[in-house]
């Protein structure tokens, strides 16, 4: 006990009460800070307890959005054109890869993808929390996603993600109307946030599946997620709602005319378009070129994706509602009945074809230059051997605005609000029009009056506004709007029609101007006309061929021989049968030539098809082999 | 003295208050790891406190006159140990602050605090003095400051902050005159903008973070923010034991370490959080009253240099997790993880034991 000594003791009373005292401050001041720290606790805990909670449950608390399985699209006889299947998709899991730089080889050994590629999809995942998996390899077979599975010892870092995918049975069969979908894009969720998209949400992108996108899609589902704060998913709350799967929609589409079609249009480009005329409803439509539809449910296909938008000849355009060109001499069915109807010349009215009509200081050809000119014609035999001069001195004396007036009651120069998403008007020009659209040369010349007597000038129609046309004379004037969907489902496993008024408009002729039209374009078919080539025996079809102009024929030029680039565009615009049509069409083709001899055959081939079918149907076959034989 | 006397006089309510904050600091390490990388902490935890607790035990059966005999040859070794630890150190989080021998790590920065204390209060306790004179100051301040300074070039700066309530403590009572006490003041005041040119870049952003927490809520504002909600949502009764989302899902960093009391306020509340302040103003309470009753001046000094650390530890500590305070990185000693943190706060209590239980001069 020795070293107590060494330290002194209080030197005396003072100094013990002044270290106490201090002591004592010290004490004070300690206690005061507990007691601001105990307020500070009392202000979060019980003053700002709901804000912290909330704060805390947004925290933790994750919403996780369940996809609905899209709704099938189907043919008017319920056969599927689309629908969603399941794919396998190989995935990576990195936090599994004790080294990634060695294993990649090895990877790339097994999936069959080159180490560069596998590199680059890696990379577009850096800075992504690592327990978030990287698809490496999408919808492999099955027998890949087996050998995957089969090996999840060895290979612990690899898994199969089943994913459904939108899926085109036909690939580019009726590309055009079906359209495709994708990833919703950013524009698009900023363009209606009533949608509530979520981001990488599969969307209709184009045709009927952007179009009926919002009852196809379905209704997503959502469920309440735990999450740690890195992001993974601990445990799922009970708490959600489930999703309902997208609605089917029954297209009026046949799958048997439209795959006549595809077939008939070989490797042409253009479009077609064939309606039922007593409602409008489109049998099939085809616009080539196209493209496969699955192509944009892949993931990885930006190649792909990018050579089709590129492509020169802009194989996603539906050339059927958005390609405007002129109408040719289809549009002289047009300038007869507004003859007829306005009483400027009766179906006797003869004219004298010498081959080229002199009119000012301008010489109008007819296509029969060649040959000397057609001679004396009537409006029937004028129709039917297309003759320019006769319709030239018609419109002469018609003048544009009963021209323009017609073409317009015909649902020219407006959109026929068919249910696609993107539809052109064309124009149908006049002295009004030219005023607005050429303001350096605002005057309506005569002349131009004279081109669009057969169809060309100005004059700009699409492929559905002509098979709309034709309809309106093969059912005697009714103007339907052409629509693509018969019925929609509209609870799980109902599917109630739309019920739709579909008429745009009647259009009041006299029955002689119909008779005599309808007469004529069985005559264009049937009687020596330019489009015998479309002829089946016992059809009585009617229809009317065009051609409209790329390059200035002259009259040493043989047409046949062009390069096709600068060969005309042909028309063959029509319907069948005569007397209580059962289908009505517009066929284009694009450096087609002449209309009566690449759109006649096509419109045939599904005719063919058509009527086939009819004969099942009613149980009288007697005709098909005749048909066939002609 | 007879060795039953002196159990007589042991403190034992500053003792059971001690092992009470050990245990619930190794409930909530318990809570605030399983299912983490840190799970193996609490075993970890527990062998530290039988560490501590033997050299508490030791630090208690010693005269504390003996240890003050020799506090100058701890005071060495403490030193040396920061010394080599400057040379042979195991760099952690960009500083150079810890010791290995053998499969053992600690921070000798901890046991520098302790032979510090014993030094200082050794010094204080042989002088015998009217106020504070200029020369006792000095050697306050070179006694502080070497160990300081060792500390800082790690650097750790949390741990030498903890230096600076141990300086303003022995200061303070050992009879600083008020006028220079607030001429000190004064100065330091004015040094303050001074000293914010020599901060390094993340410590200007602690402090900026301190005054506008929603600054860079992704990044240095995080971790308040995040202990924030952890406190607050805890409520009045707590989110309960193993249920505190904020802590269990890893939204607080160093829930175990430097957030561990963020974790229990989360799951034991207002209640519980009111309860832990308590037993640290027990403790605190404790070691004053072992202060005043002293019986010399050595006494007095150990007892108000172990407080002063401990104290100014724990205020610092649980002023960051209420946002009273910027981040500084300092434990809460007896509940945080770490074991030096734990072991060397343990043989400070060790020496307020022995003060209490040989105050009565025979």
């Amino acid at each position: 006990m020795g070293f107590e000594q060494d330290y002194k003791g209080f030197q005396d009373y003072y100094e013990a009460r002044r270290l106490n005292v201090r002591i004592l401050v010290i004490q004070a001041l300690l206690g005061a800070v507990l007691v601001v720290y105990l307020l500070a606790f009392w202000y979060l805990q019980v003053v700002k307890v709901d804000h912290y909670r909330r704060l805390s449950d947004s925290n933790r608390l994750r919403r996780v959005t369940i996809m609905p399985l899209r709704g099938v699209i189907k043919d008017s006889e319920n056969r599927v054109l689309a629908n969603s299947r399941i794919a396998f998709n190989i995935r990576l899991d990195r936090e599994k890869v004790p080294e990634m730089q060695a294993f990649l080889p090895r990877l790339a050994g097994i999936l069959g993808i080159p180490e560069t590629t596998l590199r680059e999809r890696l990379a577009k995942y850096r800075g992504r929390p690592a327990f978030e998996p990287v698809i490496l390899k999408e919808d492999v077979d099955l027998a890949e996603a087996a050998y995957i599975e089969s090996r999840r010892l060895e290979l612990p870092m690899l898994s199969v993600e089943v994913e459904s995918r939108r899926n085109y049975l036909y690939g580019p069969l009726a590309a055009h109307a079906l359209g495709y979908v994708g990833e919703v894009s950013e524009d698009q969720i900023k363009a209606d946030p009533s949608a509530a998209y979520d981001l990488g949400e599969i969307v209709g992108k184009a045709g009927v599946e952007k179009q009926y996108d919002s009852g196809l899609k379905g209704v997503k589902g959502w469920k309440q997620v735990v999450v740690n704060s890195f992001g993974r998913e601990i445990q799922e709350i009970e708490e959600g709602r489930k999703s309902n799967p997208g609605r089917a929609l029954r297209l009026s589409i046949d799958l048997d005319l439209q795959r006549a079609l595809e077939e008939a249009y070989a490797d042409e480009a253009g479009s077609a378009v064939f309606l039922d005329p007593h409602s409008g409803a489109v049998l099939a439509m085809i616009s080539r070129p196209a493209f496969d539809s699955n192509v944009f449910s892949r993931r990885f296909s930006q190649d792909t994706w990018e050579g089709l938008v590129r492509d020169p000849r802009h194989p996603l355009q539906n050339r059927v509602s958005l390609s405007k060109f002129a109408p040719g001499s289809v549009f002289k069915i047009i300038m007869s009945i507004a003859a007829l109807e306005e009483g400027i010349a009766t179906p006797a009215r003869a004219d004298h074809c010498t081959g080229s009509w002199r009119f000012g200081d301008k010489t109008f050809q007819c296509w029969a230059i060649r040959k000397g000119g057609h001679g004396y014609l009537k409006m029937r035999e004028a129709i039917i051997q297309s003759c320019n001069v006769y319709f030239y001195r018609l419109g002469n004396e018609m003048g544009i605005d009963r021209i323009s007036k017609w073409a317009h009651r015909f649902g020219f120069g407006e959109p026929t609000g068919i249910d696609l998403p993107h539809e052109e008007a064309g124009t149908v020009p006049d002295p009004e029009w030219k005023k607005r659209a050429n303001p350096r040369d605002p005057v309506w010349h005569p002349g131009e009056t004279i081109s669009v007597s057969i169809g060309q000038g100005a004059l700009e129609v699409t492929p559905i506004q002509m098979a709309v046309f034709a309809a309106a004379i093969g059912n005697g004037g009714t103007l339907y709007r052409p629509h693509l969907v018969l019925s929609r489902e509209v609870r799980e496993g109902v599917e109630e029609d739309e019920h739709q008024d579909y008429v745009v408009r009647r259009i009041d002729m006299k029955a002689k101007t119909l008779e005599v039209i309808k007469d004529a374009m069985w005559g264009v078919v049937n009687d020596e006309g330019t489009g015998g080539r479309a002829r089946i025996a016992g059809r009585d079809i009617c229809a009317k061929t065009g051609t409209a102009q790329v390059f200035k024929a002259s009259r040493d030029v043989d047409a046949d021989k062009l390069p096709k680039e600068r060969r005309d565009h042909a028309w063959f615009v029509g319907f069948a049968p005569r007397d209580d049509p059962k289908i009505a069409w517009a066929v284009f083709v694009q450096n087609g030539g002449h209309g009566g001899t690449t759109a006649a055959p096509i419109a045939r081939a599904v005719l063919e098809r058509f009527f086939g079918k009819e004969d099942a149907r009613t149980g009288v076959q007697q005709l098909a082999s005749v048909a066939v034989s002609q | 003295m007879p060795a039953w006397r002196y159990l007589n006089n042991f403190d034992w309510i500053l003792f059971l208050a001690i092992l009470a904050a050990c245990s619930v600091g190794l409930a909530v390490i318990y809570s605030a790891t399983t299912g983490t990388p840190s799970s193996g902490a609490f075993h970890r935890q527990m062998i530290w406190l039988g560490i501590g607790l033997v050299l508490m035990v030791l630090a208690l059966l010693i005269d504390y006159h003996t240890l003050a005999e020799f506090s100058y040859v701890f005071y060495g070794i403490g030193l040396l140990l920061l010394a080599l630890t400057l040379v042979f150190g195991r760099v952690v989080n960009a500083s150079k602050s810890w010791l290995g021998a053998g499969g053992v790590q600690f921070q000798p920065s901890e046991l520098a605090k302790v032979a510090t204390i014993l030094v200082l209060a050794a010094y204080m306790g042989r002088e015998r003095v009217r106020g504070l004179g200029v020369i006792h100051f000095a050697a306050i301040c070179a006694l502080i400051g070497l160990p300081v300074l060792l500390i800082m070039k790690q650097p750790d700066l949390g741990t030498a902050v903890t230096f600076a309530p141990l300086f303003a403590g022995v200061v303070f009572v050992g009879g600083i005159r008020v006028r220079t006490l607030l001429i000190l003041a004064v100065i330091a005041t004015l040094a303050l903008p001074l000293s914010w040119g020599h901060l390094k870049p993340y410590q200007k952003e602690r402090v900026k973070t301190f005054l506008e927490p929603t600054r860079d809520p992704k990044g240095s504002g995080y971790q308040l923010i995040q202990s924030l909600i952890a406190v607050g949502s805890g409520g009045l009764m707590g989110k309960g034991f193993l249920s505190g989302t904020q802590g269990q899902l890893q939204f607080l960093p160093e829930q175990h370490t430097d957030f561990v009391f963020a974790v229990l306020a989360e799951e034991r509340g207002f209640i519980g959080a009111f309860l832990a302040l308590g037993l640290y103003f027990a403790i605190i309470y404790r070691c004053l009253a072992t202060a005043r009753a002293a019986r010399d001046r050595l006494g007095v000094f150990l007892a108000i240099g172990v407080v002063c650390v401990f104290s100014g530890q724990a205020l610092l500590n649980i002023g960051v997790v209420v946002g009273l305070l910027p981040t500084t990185g300092v434990p809460l000693p007896l509940m945080s993880y770490g074991g030096s943190s734990l072991a060397s706060t343990l043989l400070g209590m060790g020496l307020v034991l022995n003060v209490w239980m040989r105050r009565l001069v025979n």
